[in-house]
């Protein structure tokens, strides 16, 4: 049990660092001075010091939406795999319920974007739908095909028994899988070929255009749900797709963990810093490459067993 | 041996880079030298090993080379007065040569090889070679149709290689990688133990095969391309390349005959008949010469395909024989026909004075009434033959009157077709204007050993011969 | 591990569908055949056949580098239009896609349970076959028409391969030579056509 609650805090401890160290280290790649890996924290602290101004056109919705935007994420990280060897985890979690959880945030998300009254709200909502849309099956498809070949359709077990004993057999649709999976992570959390989490572009904004008018506490509430968002993905990304380092003793195992979340950013990063944003039409290309491998992966498992 | 067989197509390579006038007329008749050496492999005991177990020369190959190879000389024989009929530039010429060696050792490799790879290399090299002699036309159209021809003989060719595969993977464990030898195969095809992957391979084979050769569904794409293309690349299509494909088809049916004799009869003779319903009609829609002689190659090389299958094994032969010399004499025909530019069949044969004019529109209207299988002809014989196997197949099954119905169908067909021709010859005889039109000697020459041939192959040592290959 | 990389081939040409730069087909191309070259040398090792070892290392040299390099000077030479949009709309290549390989996963399950070893692979080869079909098929330009050729010869490599575990040594360098000969034709053919607009 006490894995379990070290695991989750952890977890949200690095949820800003994470983010702050893809930042960083872009501009670093990009030879700009770096950006301090406790900007995030800066930043939540600056924030949370600020006045909160909400709009005069909103309805009640704007002041509890925000909450609704972490709440469920945050009892996402309860059920994600265990990262040490023997800690507690909830077994029966499965890839619909993960899937479900993480779409009914955004259904916030989008309606704090709706709520406001401004274009921008509404262009950013109506994008995000758009791309969580198509996201979704594809969601679906990967987290259970993975779980399929883990033999167990909750994921706290899948992630267990992958790292117990790794299907090599099945190394072609794992992947599939895994492509597919870190297509999702990029698109889900507003990373560059799909949105630019940097600007504010009207042409571009998808994720920050539906928060544009928040300001104190409650954007600061949202852009720890970004980052708990990403923690999650890339959590579930290691577990999954990574699944080594569990057999070690909790404190290697911890660090190990920790190595792979990074290892994810910085893939993440160099991924950013070599591609140009997409047209928000060409989005749905990215995204069925997604749903394509997903699927291919179902059915490679199923039908070929390889 | 080999180094006889590839020696002529070297040296075309290599005059084909000189840059004089005379290299033209020397290419012409270093490529009676191909003749040679396919004459002496008839006359050597069979079967010889030309290269270990690689190419072997057998009955069937070496009449095969050997009527290739007249095509060939026809062919540049009537590509000496090229420039008189259409424009064509000089390096066009050269490069025409210079693929034409490569075409010809590419079909040497294809034809002697007694190895399911070589085979598809050699055939490999030839389809890319030709490729370049289509673009020798300097039109659009002639562009347009290399990247066609490249495009769908890549895939074509692909299919075939596919199908080798499969077959070697079939017979892989029984002759290692022996497997990929005919003789072989043909003497172990009873003990191949998946005879499903056997099938799939050659049934994949024999598709890209057909796709190649024109038949249904992918008939139009011969006839575009023998239409931009100039009128020798035509004959050779018709004549050489033809054979080369011909050739495998017979091998690889000659397994799949031991395997299983009425799924190849079946998907053969489906295959063909739809063909060859297809292509009637289209025959029948065609308005110029060109589209007209490829779509009834594609019509002969179906009935081929269905003789072989039905154990008409002499038909076939005859029938092949008759259509690789009649074709290309068509062919360059045409080049003269419509030697102005102007497609129109409506007296074609009118205005041709003098004793070459004479000779030539007699020899054309005997080439047109053969194709048809007028009486004295070798494709009557062959067909009769043909028609004569089929029912013998029907007989040993038990489905004569299906049989029957399907012969009777395959004659209603070719009867439209002869309708079409007849039409045709009477129309270039008997209507239209008259011009004056030219003809030249080396034409005229190649049209008679073209006739020539035909008459020898009617001849009963020939027959013989043909019998003799089983 | 051979199961990796042949997932690796399959996603690399399932990419290349989706593309629509040139360049970039061209550099999933040319993975496609480094992942092909790998797979040759492993089980080159595997069944310890020196021939496989030396197909191995051709096709990387030969396909990985050489090719994609020459058509890349190619389209640079010629002019080529980079931005290739598939005909098929993405949609439906979404839906086409997964048909397909179901499709030929199960067109192919009579075919694994004959060959001894590596059987699934003859299925994701066959699918490879048709995907590189589909690339032909869904594009108008000649360049990537081109590429869809040579990942149709990619995927009979594999069915090669694997299925056989390699074919005679002659027969695969014929292969290769025949794809050095497509090379130089589709560069005459190229050349001929800049001569007129010249």
């Amino acid at each position: 049990m006490i894995f379990y609650i070290t695991t989750i805090i952890l977890l949200l401890l690095l949820a800003p660092i994470l983010l702050s160290f893809i930042k960083s280290l872009k501009m670093l790649l990009l030879f700009k001075r770096p950006a301090p890996l406790l900007q995030g924290y800066k930043n939540f602290a600056k924030l949370m010091q600020k006045e909160t101004i909400v709009s005069q056109e909103t309805s009640s919705i704007t002041t509890y939406a925000p909450f609704l935007v972490l709440s469920p994420l945050l009892v996402t990280m309860f059920f994600l795999p265990p990262i040490v060897h023997g800690a507690f985890y909830v077994s029966f979690v499965d890839a619909f319920t993960i899937t479900g959880l993480i779409s009914l945030s955004t259904f916030f998300l989008m309606l704090l974007g709706l709520d406001s009254a401004s274009a921008f709200g509404g262009i950013g909502s109506s994008r995000e739908a758009f791309i969580s849309a198509l996201v979704e099956p594809a969601m679906v498809l990967t987290v259970f095909s993975v779980s399929m070949m883990a033999g167990d359709l909750g994921i706290g077990q899948a992630g267990v028994n992958l790292a117990e004993h790794f299907p090599k057999e099945h190394m072609a649709s794992f992947l599939f899988a895994g492509i597919s999976f870190f297509i999702l992570l990029v698109a889900e959390n507003g990373r560059i070929p799909v949105d630019n989490p940097e600007t504010h572009l009207e042409l571009t904004m998808v994720h920050e255009a539906m928060i544009l008018d928040l300001s104190g506490v409650y954007l600061a509430i949202i852009e720890t749900a970004a980052s708990v968002k990403f923690v999650i993905f890339a959590s579930l990304f290691v577990s999954l797709f990574i699944p080594v380092g569990l057999e070690y003793s909790a404190p290697i195992a911890i660090l190990i963990f920790i190595a792979k979340l990074f290892g994810v950013a910085i893939a993440v990063a160099i991924l950013e810093v070599n591609t140009a944003k997409l047209r928000l039409f060409k989005v749905p290309n990215l995204l069925g490459i997604s749903i394509v491998f997903a699927f291919l992966s179902l059915i490679t498992f199923y039908v070929l067993g390889a | 041996m080999l180094e006889l067989l590839l020696f002529p197509a070297f040296i075309i390579f290599g005059l084909s880079f000189i840059k004089s006038d005379k290299a033209k007329r020397l290419l012409a008749f270093v490529s009676f030298l191909i003749l040679i050496p396919t004459v002496k492999l008839i006359s050597l005991p069979k079967p010889f090993h030309l290269f270990k177990d690689y190419l072997v020369v057998d009955d069937l190959n070496a009449y095969i080379l050997f009527v290739s190879s007249i095509v060939g000389i026809g062919v540049t024989l009537a590509l000496m007065t090229l420039d008189k009929h259409v424009k064509v530039s000089k390096n066009a010429y050269r490069r025409f040569y210079r693929f034409f060696a490569i075409f010809w050792i590419g079909l040497i490799f294809s034809i002697l090889s007694n190895n399911m790879g070589i085979y598809w290399i050699g055939l490999e090299l030839a389809t890319l070679s030709t490729v370049y002699m289509i673009k020798t036309n300097h039109s659009t159209a002639a562009y347009k149709e290399a990247w066609n021809y490249m495009i769908v003989g890549a895939i074509a060719i692909s299919l075939i290689l596919f199908g080798i595969i499969l077959i070697y993977a079939s017979a892989k464990p029984i002759l290692g990688e022996d497997a990929m030898n005919f003789n072989l195969l043909l003497a172990h095809a009873k003990e191949i133990k998946s005879s499903f992957l056997f099938e799939l391979g050659f049934a994949t084979v024999s598709v890209g095969m057909f796709v190649k050769m024109g038949f249904f569904p992918m008939n139009l794409w011969l006839a575009n391309i023998e239409r931009a293309s100039f009128y020798p690349v035509a004959a050779l299509f018709s004549g050489i390349l033809e054979s080369a494909i011909i050739i495998g088809f017979f091998r690889f049916s000659k397994i799949a005959m031991e395997i299983n004799y009425d799924h190849l009869f079946t998907f053969v003779f489906i295959y063909t008949i739809l063909t060859i319903f297809i292509v009637s009609f289209l025959i029948y829609r065609a308005k110029d010469f060109m589209r007209l002689f490829s779509l009834s190659g594609i019509e002969h090389m179906a009935l081929i395909a269905l003789f072989w299958v039905s154990g008409g094994t002499f038909a076939a032969l005859l029938h092949f024989g008759a259509h690789a010399f009649l074709k290309p004499a068509l062919f360059l025909s045409t080049g003269v026909l419509e030697s102005n530019g102007k497609y129109k069949i409506a007296g074609a044969l009118k205005g041709y004075k003098g004793k070459k004019g004479t000779i030539f529109w007699f020899l054309v209207s005997l080439f047109l009434l053969a194709i048809i299988s007028l009486p004295p002809s070798p494709m009557f014989f062959s067909e009769i033959y043909g028609f004569g196997a089929m029912i013998k197949v029907a007989k040993s099954g038990d489905n004569l009157l299906s049989m029957m119905a399907a012969i009777l169908i395959l004659l209603i067909l070719l009867s439209v077709i002869f309708y079409k021709f007849v039409e045709v010859y009477q129309s270039m005889k008997y209507e239209g204007k008259v011009y004056e039109k030219k003809v030249y000697v080396t034409e005229l020459f190649s049209l008679i050993i073209f006739g020539i041939s035909l008459i020898i192959l009617i001849t009963s040592p020939v027959m013989n011969y043909l019998r003799g290959i089983s | 591990m051979v199961d990796f990389f042949i997932g690796l081939f399959l996603a690399s040409l399932i990419t290349a569908l989706f593309t629509t730069r040139l360049y970039r087909l061209l550099v999933w191309y040319s993975f496609n055949s480094l992942t092909l070259g790998v797979l040759a040398l492993l089980i080159g090792i595997k069944i310890d056949d020196n021939a496989m070892l030396i197909t191995g290392i051709a096709t990387i040299v030969i396909k990985a580098i050489a090719i994609p390099y020459f058509l890349k000077s190619f389209s640079q030479k010629f002019h080529f239009i980079r931005q290739i949009q598939p005909n098929i709309k993405i949609q439906y290549a979404i839906i086409l896609i997964p048909a397909i390989l179901v499709f030929t996963f199960y067109l192919a399950k009579p075919i694994t349970h004959m060959i001894a070893n590596n059987s699934n692979y003859v299925a994701i080869s066959i699918s490879s076959l048709f995907l590189s079909l589909l690339l032909m098929m869904e594009h108008k330009n000649v360049a990537p028409k081109i590429t869809g050729f040579l990942s149709m010869e990619n995927s009979l490599f594999l069915l090669g391969i694997t299925a056989t575990n390699g074919m005679p040594m002659l027969v695969e360098l014929g292969i290769f030579f025949d794809l050095l000969m497509a090379i130089v034709v589709i560069n005459l053919l190229f050349r001929r056509e800049e001569m007129k607009n010249a």
